[in-house]
């Protein structure tokens, strides 16, 4: 019973971090994109 | 910074770090007598805490940073911490019922240490939803820095308050005195643990600094491309 505390204490820990590092990276690649496709649509010359 | 410490750099080194400290924990630090194998919470619950303090005297040292001196550096400082540090609190009110329920028998109880841990976890969600709330955007900054500041008075009311108080929460482990310490091999678990929850909170506040430059840069990009 006692290593399941022990168990679970690691698991949960470890699954907040993830979860956490990994909704930032995605936040942060969508940012990124978003920000490159306005950089190209700002220096693409307009049409006549 | 990004040129002497690249982030993958850091990712790389944190990784090392992170499975060197689990090393220690479960085949190099001994088995504690009373409490026996549960008592390996304690590495990840004192690191975890240690790290949700710092971060919050860092939420606080970018908002007076921002206040006195109007940087936007300090303010990302101070956001970033926040966010970071919520997840490290988090962690902590998580470990902390999960190591007292085979240690006390209780999965909580309303003592001092518990209570300003608490409050500090939901000091960070006032200041997370008040910088989500842009009602004026020049005006969040300067709330959310008075929100930094003046939370840090529970920040030093939970450090201090098993020193101050007679708690159920164990006295100090560091600093604590005579009396309060631990075996060697327990205490270099407790450092190298410690290291790399440091390391890992470095490495996801300059992740969250950089997203916050790309987001003004977008909105900055947005602006020119409307006038």
């Amino acid at each position: 019973m006692v290593n399941t505390f022990l168990f679970l204490a690691y698991s949960v820990v470890w699954v907040i971090f993830v979860v956490y590092a990994w909704t930032l990276s995605r936040r942060h690649a969508r940012l990124r994109k978003e920000l490159e496709d306005l950089k190209a649509r700002v220096s693409k010359p307009s049409k006549p | 910074m990004k040129k002497i410490f690249p982030p993958a750099v850091h990712l790389a080194v944190l990784a090392v770090w992170l499975i060197v400290a689990l090393y220690l924990i479960f085949l190099y630090a001994p088995r504690e007598a009373t409490m026996g194998e549960v008592q390996r919470i304690f590495y990840i619950h004192f690191s975890s805490a240690c790290t949700a303090l710092l971060a919050y005297f860092f939420v606080f040292l970018g908002s007076m940073g921002y206040l006195w001196k109007r940087s936007r550096r300090a303010d990302d400082f101070a956001y970033a911490s926040a966010e970071v540090g919520f997840i490290f609190c988090s962690a902590v009110l998580v470990t902390g019922p999960l190591w007292a329920k085979p240690a006390w028998g209780i999965w909580w109880t309303w003592d001092a240490r518990l209570t300003s841990t608490f409050i500090l976890w939901l000091l960070y969600i006032a200041y997370l939803m008040l910088r989500s709330y842009v009602i004026n955007p020049g005006r969040v900054e300067v709330l959310a820095a008075v929100v930094g500041v003046i939370g840090f008075v529970d920040a030093v009311i939970d450090y201090m308050a098993i020193r101050w108080w007679r708690t159920q929460h164990p006295q100090p482990v560091l600093g604590g005195g005579s009396g309060s310490g631990l075996d060697p091999r327990m205490w270099l678990t407790v450092f190298v643990t410690w290291g790399a929850f440091l390391c890992l909170f470095f490495y996801l506040v300059r992740q969250r600094m950089a997203m916050a430059e790309a987001r003004r840069e977008l909105a900055e990009l947005r602006r020119e491309l409307a006038a």
